[in-house]
């Protein structure tokens, strides 16, 4: 965003009129949705440790208009990001459907892709896409923040395709891959 | 206070106390006669001192660990033919003393002379049945429901003694060896 708005007064200069300029409403609405995803904050386990570390100054997850917040009415995305319990399975549910659409899910780590070490245990959600639609996965126990941020930027590339035709669906979620009903 | 006039103390006062075989890391562990003296050992070690009861807990001794209590199957490569030689086999560990006990552990630690004295007590697997420690010490509640809910142990006396970790839904205690899980809307 803050590249296009420093280009923006130079564009709009060598454009006729000088102060107009044509866009399609996809391209407009979803450059706006997917610069500025809003992750819900949330930790199960360990791999929380490195999504603070995302966000915190090192690796400064805000260059990317990712700002952690604390209620999921006002979060776009959300990271699962560590075990999930099978008590632990029905709050998520809730935080996903208070959570307003367009919502989107990022499975952070083996233990939400799959289970992860805890396949065999008899308290442990294998996969959180058992409960909730999931948009990306990251491998790894526990993923890098590089990787959490690569999966930010996939989820943005997965935004751009939105479309108002489709009624502001991806690809996958034309297909019904995202429809928690089905 | 050393280790030894700590357990001639204990000694004097409860005569049938000995000293576990097995001693816990540097701590010294005593092994408890039968279930009835747990609570007047409890109420004596507070007075001189053990106000902190640091731990409740137990273990399962039957073995070897099934199988079939596991989610996986035994044959989890799908690649296999039907009725393949299973890849995974509980096989029993050389010279460990299975045996249908379960072996109790309570941990007092006294923070003035920076002490700590094990008690334990081993009673039958069935029906496992020992005097809640509540009314001594509060921090024994909720460990002692966390005892009951993983392992089935059975606290006379307790108040509430209700599950406190594993979901409602749950069925049995998973730390008991002869635990099989059955499958919820969570499973396949």
């Amino acid at each position: 965003m803050a590249m296009i708005l420093e280009k923006l007064p130079g564009l709009t200069k060598g454009l006729p009129g000088g102060d107009l300029v044509l866009t399609t409403s996809d391209y407009l609405i979803d450059l706006g949705r997917r610069q500025s995803l809003w992750p819900m904050t949330f930790g199960l386990a360990c791999c929380a440790i490195e999504m603070m570390a995302s966000y915190a100054s090192r690796l400064d997850f805000d260059r990317m208009g990712v700002i952690p917040r604390a209620s999921p009415r006002q979060a776009d995305v959300m990271i699962v990001a560590g075990t999930v319990c099978k008590k632990m399975a029905d709050p998520i549910l809730e935080i996903y459907h208070q959570m307003p659409e367009p919502r989107f899910v990022i499975s952070m780590g083996s233990c939400a892709n799959c289970g992860g070490p805890y396949y065999d245990s008899y308290s442990v959600v294998k996969g959180v896409d058992r409960i909730v639609p999931v948009d990306v996965y990251i491998a790894g126990c526990p993923p890098r923040p590089e990787a959490l941020q690569y999966a930010v930027i996939k989820l943005q590339e997965k935004i751009a395709k939105m479309s108002l035709k489709k009624g502001l669906a991806t690809s996958q979620q034309v297909k019904g891959s995202r429809d928690i009903n089905a | 206070m050393t280790q030894d006039e700590l357990f001639a103390k204990i000694q004097s006062q409860f005569p049938k106390i000995e000293k576990a075989a097995i001693q816990i890391k540097d701590y010294l562990t005593v092994r408890l006669a039968s279930k009835d003296d747990l609570i007047p050992v409890a109420k004596w070690l507070k007075g001189i001192g053990f106000d902190y009861l640091d731990m409740v807990t137990a273990t399962d001794y039957l073995g070897p660990v099934d199988m079939k209590g596991y989610i996986r199957q035994a044959n989890f490569n799908p690649f296999l033919p039907e009725g393949a030689t299973p890849e995974i086999e509980s096989a029993p560990t050389a010279g460990f003393p299975y045996r249908p006990a379960i072996d109790h552990l309570w941990s007092f630690v006294s923070n003035a002379d920076k002490a700590r004295v094990m008690v334990k007590l081993e009673t039958p697997r069935d029906g496992a049945s020992v005097p809640s420690l509540a009314a001594v010490f509060k921090t024994a509640n909720w460990q002692e429901r966390e005892n009951f809910d993983l392992l089935g142990i059975n606290y006379e006396g307790h108040q509430n003694q209700t599950k406190i970790l594993t979901p409602d839904f749950l069925q049995g205690h998973p730390l008991r060896k002869d635990y099989v899980h059955v499958k919820d809307r969570f499973d396949e």
